[in-house]
């Protein structure tokens, strides 16, 4: 008997978890199809409306949403693969390797995920106006390519490869790089799919760098537009709300599909 | 290794490839200044010759929301004299705009643009911070302008005697409210005319309608209080710059504020989205605010069409003055910038021009401080939301008898320092004790003479 | 064979390179600019007065008692509940996507929209009153009490992290031997006792992980006071992380923001360290 209760007790406790979880964005959605004012509706409006297009029309025609869902989609995209590939190769040679100087650089790049960025902001700024990169896609992607959370997952995941696996490609004659394509990657797939959710929600909902770094609206991705609606006071929350939509929609779709892989990905790395 | 030779190749090809895809998608490619003559290449070439003798200059201007539409507006009348003059305006967030701005101070003045919307509570702050910052005005000629404008925004474009901003729009004070509220009171708007009248209108639309009387962020923001010590003539500091937290009507208007509070007058709400919703959902019959507000109200509330109605914030006695600034900001020219003369003469005549000023008052609700606008049409029209009030000549006739509030470059921390007041307060405590520590906490913080009385 | 001493160097240069380059003279300037202050307009160098400074600013030390107010009691808070959804999650048979994806969604909507709506559902007569009203219980002045807006924030930090944390036990929990179980089961051990004595020993590394992930991101927090509370009321739930930025770019004292940073850099290394004796593990 107990253990039913328990049974329903946790789904209880999931789908109340669930709704708490969603009613925020499902509230985004519903105020997506309204007037602005609407909002602010007491009790608040949980049907929807039919201003969704009109909202999107207006939200494009205030911030270009296709030019900035572009280069959301195109910064984002060639930062996760760039960034994946950096981090598991300094990931794997951080856990595969003894070197001269792995524990300090390992530690200094974990120490690195210590320091608020709002002290780093001004001299990357400067570094970037001095490479004359201000303003373009690398100036947004470079800075974090080499991402230490990412570096230290993979590197967690690598220590599970078999180092005998690895002697044995090496006494075939596979060259480092081949071993490193043809036998570490593939038996570490649920690895890539974890860190690179996590790298595309880092870059996806990246704010501060990119609206510093950016100089011209052709530039701005989604999370720097969405906050140009707001003024001092006059906001169109509707257009905000279809923002949001269109803001959160790629990467749950990214999540979606790797899901499955994100959580073998994840355990590998946590558990020691 | 040659495998590994061959991922490097790629990974800078790929490198070279986003370098090439950005350059093409209209990134300026200087470091320094915002200015150049790069981009909008299109814009510039195809621009007529008539001014041949003039090089084609593209001015770039940052500014937030509604403000963008009126530098729009402006750039089109501008370039049917000024061909050769280009207009870009990029749209960022208010609260951005200064994160931006800062930083490219701090760097030592890179990415800044031409032309930078600032509020005038802000102005201070970076002048101070950045002396060799922005463009000083007044060798610029700015002296020339001083008929047109009204003294505390001239005041507040100066700072130690130079100007380094063009006084662009104002929040004259004015108390909105809800005119089917009030007739459900049985309350006459016209009758207000002190604060206490307006306690005494407030209790007697708390009973009747169950409404309270206005909005605060109690807790978090001051924009009553600081209408009111502009109403009666102080700030946080005086002209000398000195702490004038301790002066008696200092604590006449916190008191004020008190005995709202006391007679349940005052609905705490959250931030500015807990304004607004308060304005739409009719849990307030009042708000004082500046002239902008309008904006909010009818993008926000639109069901509300023609129920709304403005009054005159009350006085602190009968037959003293009414009148306070809230909020406005002005252009200031970042000293980076290339064309120092050309900029200056459109951001001249962005805000001398009538026709400028009149276009960003109707199309965005941007009240002028041109003075000389205030005769034209729009000023004596009906506003039909307002139930056909003259809205606009009621806030008119308010600007010339607003006195300065003294922000200095220490605003930030003078009004950090007053919410705590107000706050303590709020929270029971006598507002002398109060108003005494913040005073000190506010001399300690800026190492400025608190004025005894 | 050839040697293969130089093979790490080659698979960490990319890495070693952008790092170099982006992080480290950005780390060095910054520490520089901790030990200057600006003198009309000037940066010039003041030695130790900025950190001398630090020592006597209560502003400073309420945001460090904030910081650490909030760090106590959100951190266990939300990680233990985050071991118990997981625990469910594991068990349930059906609709295991469904909740997964749902629990994800916090951490992925973005920041603009959940501030907005947390800002209206926390009003005096927001949604959240509505329902605690409604159960007979007083209205809780959520963002103008002190307290009050210390739990706010504990309330949207835990919103928006919960289910990130949540995955990461799930993947783990599935990781742990069924016969554990098992063994524990045919000795007649409660399921609650199960939980407690089998699921989270077996999670330590876990935890430790989420629990300096879940330290780092608190200690810095920034996010969340912006935009529900902006510090207020009266610096009650005034941050680190808001301290630093309101002193860079509010005040202009960039300098001064560089000491609080790294000062806070040092709260966080001690603190990590902590945690790793604590546990016992490397």
């Amino acid at each position: 008997m107990k253990q039913v209760s328990y049974k329903s007790l946790g789904y209880l406790l999931l789908i109340l978890g669930a709704i708490i979880s969603l009613f925020p964005f499902y509230w985004a959605i519903v105020s997506s199809t309204h007037v602005s004012g609407k909002v602010f509706a007491k009790p608040p409006t949980l049907f929807f409306g039919d201003q969704f297009f009109i909202n999107l029309v207006n939200l494009n025609e205030s911030i270009g949403i296709v030019r900035v869902l572009g280069n959301s989609l195109l910064i984002v995209t060639i930062y996760t693969i760039s960034a994946l590939a950096v981090c598991t190769m300094a990931g794997y040679a951080f856990s595969k390797f003894k070197f001269k100087g792995r524990d300090v650089l390992f530690a200094m790049f974990m120490v690195s995920m210590m320091i608020p960025f709002h002290a780093l902001v001004i001299p990357l700024f400067k570094l970037m106006a001095n490479l004359n990169w201000l303003n373009s896609y690398e100036a947004i992607i470079l800075p974090s390519i080499a991402y230490p959370f990412a570096i230290f997952l993979m590197r967690q995941n690598l220590f599970a490869v078999p180092d005998p696996m690895l002697e044995a490609g090496r006494i075939d004659g596979v060259s480092e790089w081949g071993l490193f394509i043809r036998i570490v990657l593939p038996s570490i797939k649920p690895a890539l799919a974890a860190v690179a959710i996590f790298l595309f929600m880092h870059q996806w909902n990246n704010f501060l760098w990119p609206l510093i770094a950016v100089q011209t609206k052709e530039m701005y991705t989604l999370p720097v537009a969405l906050s140009s609606l707001f003024g001092l006071s006059r906001i169109d929350y509707g257009q905000v709300m279809a923002g949001v939509v269109i803001a959160t929609t790629p990467i749950i779709i990214f999540f979606l599909a790797l899901q499955k892989h994100f959580i073998a990905g994840v355990l590998g790395s946590a558990v020691k | 290794m040659q495998r590994m030779a061959k991922f490097y190749i790629l990974l800078v090809a790929i490198l070279l490839v986003i370098t090439a895809c950005s350059s093409n998608n209209g990134g300026t490619t200087t470091t320094n200044n915002g200015t150049n003559t790069n981009s909008s290449q299109s814009e510039t070439n195809s621009s007529s010759h008539n001014s041949s003798e003039k090089e084609n200059v593209t001015i770039t201007a940052w500014a937030w929301n509604v403000n963008v539409g009126a530098l729009n507006a402006a750039a089109e009348l501008y370039k049917a004299e000024n061909p050769h003059v280009t207009l870009k305006v990029e749209d960022i967030g208010r609260l951005d705009v200064y994160d931006k701005l800062s930083t490219g101070l701090a760097a030592g003045g890179i990415g800044l643009p031409d032309i930078v919307l600032v509020e005038d509570d802000r102005i201070g702050g970076y002048v101070e911070a950045f002396p060799k910052g922005f463009l000083d005005l007044s060798a610029q000629g700015f002296e020339a302008n001083e008929a047109v404008f009204p003294n505390f925004k001239l005041e507040l474009a100066k700072v130690n005697g130079t100007y380094y901003a063009f006084p662009f729009d104002a929040g004259p004070a004015g108390m909105f409210y809800r005119t089917d509220i009030f007739a459900d009171a049985g309350v006459n708007a016209d009758s207000i005319e002190t604060w206490d009248d307006y306690i005494e209108a407030g209790k007697l639309i708390k009973e009747k309608t169950g409404s309270f009387m206005a909005p605060l962020d109690k807790f978090n923001d001051d924009p009553t209080l600081r209408m009111m010590l502009n109403q009666l003539g102080i700030y946080y500091f005086d002209a000398e710059g000195n702490i004038d937290f301790l002066h008696p009507d200092f604590a006449v208007a916190m008191a004020k504020q008190k005995v709202m509070d006391d007679a349940g007058l005052i609905k705490d709400v959250i931030g500015w989205d807990g304004v607004v919703s308060a304005t739409i959902d009719g849990s307030v019959a009042t708000i004082p605010f500046g002239a902008w507000y309008y904006g909010t109200i009818v993008d926000q509330a639109k069901d509300l069409d023609g129920k709304w109605g403005v009054f005159r914030m009350p006085s602190f006695e009968k037959g003293e003055n009414h009148s306070a600034n809230l909020g406005g900001s002005s252009w200031m020219i970042p000293s980076t910038t290339k064309n120092t003369d050309e900029v200056y003469k459109f951001l001249n005549f962005f805000s001398t021009n009538d026709q400028v000023q009149q276009i960003a008052m109707t199309d965005y609700g941007l009240f002028p401080s041109l003075q000389t606008v205030y005769a034209t049409e729009v000023f004596t029209s009906e506003v039909s939301f307002f139930g056909g009030q003259k809205i606009w000549e009621l806030f008119a006739n308010e600007m010339p008898t607003i006195k300065t509030p003294y922000y200095t470059n220490d605003y930030a921390i003078g009004l950090d320092e007053a919410i705590k007041a107000q706050a303590d307060v709020f929270n029971g405590k006598a507002i002398d004790v109060a108003l005494k520590e913040a005073a000190e906490r506010l001399a300690s913080r800026t190492d400025r003479q608190i004025n005894a009385y | 064979m050839q040697s293969k001493m130089h093979v790490p160097y080659l698979f960490l240069t990319p890495a070693l390179v952008l790092f170099s380059v982006f992080m480290i003279y950005p780390v060095i300037y910054s520490l520089f600019l901790s030990f200057q202050s600006s003198v009309q307009g000037e940066m010039v160098f003041v030695g130790l007065q900025n950190y001398e400074k630090l020592l006597s600013d209560t502003i400073f030390l309420k945001a460090v008692t904030n910081t650490f107010i909030i760090l106590v009691i959100q951190v266990p808070m939300m990680l233990f509940i985050a071991i118990v959804l997981a625990n469910a999650l594991n068990s349930v048979k059906r609709f295991k996507a469904l909740f997964r994806v749902s629990f994800f969604m916090p951490a992925v909507t973005s920041l603009v929209a959940y501030s907005i709506i947390f800002s209206i559902m926390l009003m005096g007569d927001g949604l959240l009153n509505q329902i605690i009203v409604a159960t007979g219980l007083d209205a809780v002045p959520w963002l103008s009490h002190p307290w009050w807006a210390k739990m706010a924030l504990i309330l949207a930090m835990t919103w928006r992290w919960i289910g990130y944390n949540m995955i990461i036990y799930l993947a783990a929990i599935q990781n742990i031997d069924e016969a554990l179980y098992e063994a524990a089961s045919i000795d007649g051990a409660a399921k609650i006792k199960q939980f407690f004595y089998i699921t989270i020993p077996q999670l330590k590394p876990v935890i430790l992980f989420t629990a300096v992930l879940s330290t780092i991101g608190t200690l810095q927090l920034f996010d969340e006071p912006y935009t529900l509370t902006k510090g207020g009321p009266s610096d009650a739930t005034l941050t680190l992380g808001m301290y630093i930025y309101q002193t860079g770019f509010r005040y202009y004292d960039f300098g001064y923001a560089s000491t609080i940073a790294y000062v806070t850099v040092i709260a966080i290394g001690i603190l990590t360290y902590i945690q790793f004796k604590v546990t016992g593990d490397e």
